[in-house]
């Protein structure tokens, strides 16, 4: 009995461990959304985030200040993409793919230029059982916050707005496309923060292709949580508890490949049962030009 | 197209891009790698046309690209994004290299139904896709990232346990028979008929999309939606049908991988195929006769870069990135006009 | 061609003036260079004092509450969040003071379009404009209601608001305007005291000439063709319930009312996109819910859409492809440049090239395209949903003139407008639609304005 129970702890610990970088990425990806922007390039923000954390904390001896770079990097990466979509009306899928894939190749790039070695980094410091917790918590309370300037701030409301109909948005006055491209940007900084967790505070190194896809599934949690802070936090923890299963799971016969399958099958099953159901934030995805 | 047109248009303007791309990033990182950037683009071009090898090689890689981007620019026509073509194809490899090795064919059989086992793997795996955008208004982006991942999980799975076959190394199905290999085109280097399926098959593409009611449908569909509906083309069938007709697409590429160049199926057949074919049926502008340009700037760079890696010591990934960034470049061309899944 | 050419307008506090031209004339534009939407080539703006703009189609925020729309970028606050309170009570008090209430918090998506326009009111309102400017602003009121509607904007103009009513309804402007600045191609052309002129001198002026006549009706005994039964169906928000009515081959029916009663559940439902509960009978055989707009289109139906750009058109597409778009499985592949020129001629499109590009061509030629190909093939039943809706009054009457032609050969036509004096002119009979039902029934001959306009707003 007391071990059923301490696997099940064990379980939902893993859950909440599996599920952080999912939080802050979907998080990311639910402001830049509502402002009227799809990410689809949330996976290559939180490479970025990853890489560079480990690249500076390395170098540095700091995870503090690899956490900062690592943000600021996801920053950089997403006011490429605010650009794009903003000032130049771009096709945003198109551009959040090209993203991911450029993001991948320069992270690969980037090892082999600092470690002079393919493949992945060597060890660098990283947060202890400490600063690992303090990531899950200000997940948490990063939703929370999110959930509170979009519901009762000014800019909350004009991000909201923006989202919706930029051009009733610009009649008020709003600046609909500085607007949208401040909320890609910071989006951008909190998805890095899910990079940053997974290089520094599970692994203490960067190799290619840890993200494997979670960008992905936080585009799913998004959508499976209504394009809400809360909602998105909860499907999150969802996708996270199918990947704790895995782990937990992995010591029975079943094959392993089925069990790392089971969080992107959730997602697709996911978007089957909640896409048509739910609206998007109506101008989600549509380029605002000013005339 | 007329010339003149051509050289005002925007396809000029975006080749042009393209070029500055990967010869201003190309050559940056190459400085940075501590290579000068004659010496790595010359190794580039050296690996990509320098002997007759190498450049059937070259043709090689423009090959395995121009299946999966001409089925991504099939589903980008009818308005959707194929983001799945990797998997697709990953599947589509499988099926080929699996139904050769395992199952005695008669000998005039044994290739068709080798790529048609590919094609129709593919097809379903985009039929996937479809199928819960036509249904159930699921966004497809989404769908087919998710199954890339599965496909790949699913292939090792199967290949190692459930559908392994003996006389296979780990994560890969036994050498091919004869009979399903595709004949080379240059003995003594990895090109094969592949190349001239491919370039049929994007003649045949041309002519439907653009010479056929089903084409005008599919084109319909997916530049104005609404009036497509209201038009009388059935929007759900037209999604389903052309996700399948790009995952076969895809998947027969795989499938000719695996017929021709390595002879068996390996879960490693595709260094990102279809994500970089995404970047050729942009730089295309989804015109099957332009991709098989495309295709082949993008085989330039691929196989160059596994010399430029070799000699001159500049990391493949140069080539990925650029990549990365065309597709970036490239994405203010309005590619697909209604994006919202309702 | 400039949208606004030379133009000098002065506005005076207190007064009402309108400003009428065609469309296409470069009213709504100049509309936009005084509130400072669209930077001006060349010219000045002054104004003293703010400037306010109602919208033609409301630029309000469908999600969000009422509150949120009028104070949106003017939110009280309190600390760094919003005072929610205190905006409740600024929208009730604004409500008050100026006779147009709305309930704050209620999200607007839910509100009646008359309500809606309550709200783009007051949110131009609550920044005390002292010019506000109205783009047809009555296009969504029913008759009764805008007498009432210029009761509110006399008052504001006698607080001193200098108004500007950008309109196309002459009657109106003879009825409520001071004076009265004409539009034709970018241009002033005139300028009156409406005391001093009359509606047909203003139409003259904005046409320039006399306005062209509209095609002959043939004497035509209609046959029975399509009835409908307890019709009610659903398309978005709009809404038509237990509708009877029948339509003769041989003759129009206008459906007359105001924009949001019910007429795209109709209209969509006719075409196959929206489904229906209750019969629908064309030709002895009933039509069926799910059958989807093929099937219509080959029994014979065929529907000019309201919004050309959006539900009719491949803009990005040539003419060719355009022309065939509904019928392109009847036509054989090759045949299809026959069929478009023969749309070109007939229908007089500009320019007459069947490879340019649609996205290009003006308004009215886009809306040739798509009546012409509606009517061509031989349609039997003909639903056109605002088929002049934006477009000059010369493709207007070439509009109507082919829907009356196609009526005296024998198709039956459906016209949904809702201009009523489009559907007095060419319907032989009218049907009223209000909150989603037919409200009454008018021949030809017994037609009464004042009891249709109030049908419409909704009283028995």
């Amino acid at each position: 009995m007391n071990a059923a129970l301490a696997a099940i702890a064990a379980v939902l610990a893993l859950t909440l461990v599996k599920a952080t970088p999912l939080i802050y990425a979907a998080l990311g990806g639910v402001l830049s959304e509502r402002s009227g922007v799809i990410n689809i390039g949330l996976e290559g923000i939180m490479i970025a985030g990853a890489f560079t954390s480990v690249a500076v904390s390395g170098a540095t001896g700091s995870p503090v200040a690899g956490a900062l770079a690592g943000i600021a990097a996801g920053a950089l990466l997403a006011a490429v993409l605010a650009f794009g979509a903003t000032r130049l009306g771009v096709d945003q899928i198109v551009a959040g793919t090209g993203l991911n894939i450029a993001a991948l190749a320069a992270a690969a790039f980037g090892i082999v230029l600092v470690y002079h070695q393919p493949g992945a980094s060597r060890e660098v410091p990283g947060f202890g059982r400490g600063g690992e917790l303090t990531l899950i918590a200000l997940a948490f309370a990063t939703a929370v916050l999110l959930h509170i300037v979009l519901q009762r701030t000014p800019w909350g409301l004009h991000v909201r707005a923006c989202g919706e109909d930029p051009s009733a948005a610009e009649a008020a006055g709003i600046d609909a496309l500085r607007t949208r491209f401040i909320a890609v940007v910071t989006g951008g900084a909190i998805a890095s923060l899910g990079g940053v967790y997974l290089s520094l505070a599970e692994l203490d190194l960067y190799s290619d292709g840890m993200t494997a896809g979670r960008g992905f599934i936080a585009l799913a949690a998004v959508i499976f949580g209504r394009w809400t802070p809360l909602g998105a936090t909860g499907a999150a923890l969802f996708f996270g508890f199918f990947s704790a299963l895995q782990f937990a799971l992995q010591r029975t016969g079943v094959p392993s490949e089925l069990m790392q399958a089971l969080p992107y099958a959730a997602a697709v099953v996911a978007l089957a049962g909640f896409a048509g159901r739910v609206r998007a934030p109506a101008a989600d995805g549509v380029p605002y030009v000013r005339h | 197209m007329t010339l003149r047109g051509f050289l005002r248009g925007r396809t000029f303007r975006d080749l042009a891009v393209v070029t500055v791309l990967v010869f201003g990033v190309g050559s940056v990182a190459m400085l940075l790698a501590h290579v000068s950037p004659i010496d790595g683009f010359g190794a580039l071009f050296d690996g990509a046309f320098g002997t007759p090898e190498e450049f059937a090689e070259t043709l090689v890689q423009t090959t395995n690209l121009l299946f999966p981007a001409l089925g991504i620019a099939v589903a980008f026509r009818a308005g959707l994004f194929n983001i799945g073509a990797e998997g697709q194809l990953i599947l589509g490899g499988f099926a080929a290299g699996w139904l050769g090795a395992a199952v005695p064919l008669p000998a005039f059989v044994a290739l068709p139904m080798v790529l048609a086992a590919g094609a129709l793997a593919g097809g379903i795996w985009g039929a996937i896709p479809g199928f819960l955008r036509a249904r159930f208004a699921a966004n497809e982006v989404i769908a087919t990232l998710m199954l890339n991942v599965i496909a790949f999980l699913l292939a090792t799975y199967l290949v190692n346990g459930p559908l392994a076959l003996a006389g296979a190394g780990p994560s890969e199905t036994p050498t091919l028979p004869h009979a399903a290999q595709l004949p080379d085109l240059l003995t003594g280097s990895r090109l094969t008929w592949a190349f001239v399926i491919a370039l049929a098959l994007a003649l045949f593409l041309r002519w439907l999309l653009f010479r056929t009611i089903f084409g005008y449908e599919l084109r319909a569909a997916g530049d104005a939606p609404e009036a497509a509906k209201r038009a009388g083309i059935d929007l759900g069938r037209t999604a389903l049908v052309a996700m399948s007709i790009s995952g076969a697409i895809a998947g027969l590429g795989g499938a000719t991988i695996v017929s021709g160049e390595l002879h068996r199926f390996n879960t490693g057949l595709s260094p990102g195929y279809g994500f970089i074919a995404i970047a050729v049926a942009l730089v295309g502008s989804l015109d099957p006769l332009w991709i098989v340009a495309a295709a082949f700037a993008f085989g330039v760079l691929q196989s160059g870069g596994i010399a430029m890696q070799a000699e001159a010591g500049v990391p493949r990934d140069v080539v990925s990135l650029v990549t990365g960034l065309v597709i970036i470049a490239l994405a203010g061309r309005r590619v697909v006009a209604a994006r919202r899944t309702t | 061609m400039q949208a606004v050419d030379g133009v000098d307008l002065d506005l005076f506090p207190g007064e009402i003036h309108a400003l009428v031209g065609e469309n296409g004339a470069g009213k709504s534009t100049l509309a936009a260079i005084a509130y400072g939407a669209v930077r001006p080539d060349a010219g000045t703006v002054e104004a003293i004092g703010t400037v306010g703009l109602v919208h033609q189609h409301f630029k309000l925020i469908e999600r969000l509450r009422v509150w949120e729309n009028v104070l949106l970028n003017r939110e009280p606050r309190r600390g760094l969040a919003i005072d929610v309170e205190a905006a409740r009570e600024r929208v009730r008090r604004l409500g008050e003071e100026y006779g147009l209430r709305v309930d704050p918090d209620a999200v607007v998506e839910t509100l009646p379009v008359g309500i809606k326009q309550r709200v783009e009111l007051l949110r131009e309102l609550d920044r005390e404009p002292a010019v506000l400017l109205l783009d047809e602003p009555t296009a969504s009121l029913a008759p009764g209601e805008i007498a009432s509607f210029f009761g509110t904007i006399a008052g504001l103009a006698g607080r001193g608001t200098a108004i500007l009513v950008v309109t196309h309804k002459l009657a109106e402007v003879i009825a409520y305007a001071d004076r009265v600045t004409v539009m034709r191609a970018g241009a002033v052309v005139a300028h009156h005291r409406t005391s001093d002129t009359t509606a047909a001198e203003i139409a003259r002026e904005m046409v320039g000439g006399e306005v062209p006549a509209l095609a002959a009706r043939a004497e035509v005994a209609p046959r029975a063709l399509f009835e409908a039964r307890g019709l009610s169906a659903q398309a978005g928000s709009s809404l038509i319930v237990d509708a009877s009515f029948a339509l003769g081959a041989g003759e129009i029916v206008g459906v007359a009312g105001i924009e949001g009663n019910g007429q795209s559940a109709l209209a969509d439902a006719l075409a196959g996109v929206a489904p229906f509960t209750g019969t629908m009978t064309l030709a002895g055989t009933p039509l069926r819910s799910d059958e989807g707009p093929a099937a219509r289109i080959a029994r014979g139906i065929h529907v000019i859409p309201q919004d050309r750009r959006s539900e009719a058109l491949v803009l990005d597409w040539n003419v060719r492809d355009n022309a065939v778009l509904g019928r392109q499985r009847q036509i054989p592949f090759a045949r299809y440049g026959e069929a478009a020129r023969e749309i070109i001629e007939r229908f007089d499109v500009r320019p007459p090239d069947s490879d340019a590009i649609v996205g290009m061509l003006s308004g009215g030629n886009q809306q040739k395209i798509v009546v012409g190909r509606a009517l061509a093939g031989a349609p039997v039943l003909v639903v056109a949903y605002q088929p002049t809706r934006g477009i000059d009054i010369g493709a207007a009457i070439l509009v109507q003139s082919r829907l009356i032609e196609a009526r005296n050969a024998g198709a039956g036509v459906l016209l949904i407008s809702f201009e009523l004096d489009e559907i007095f002119a060419c319907a032989d009979r009218v049907l009223v639609l209000a909150q989603g039902r037919i409200a009454g029934e008018f021949s030809r001959d017994g037609i009464d304005r004042g009891r249709i306009g109030s049908l419409m707003a909704g009283n028995a």
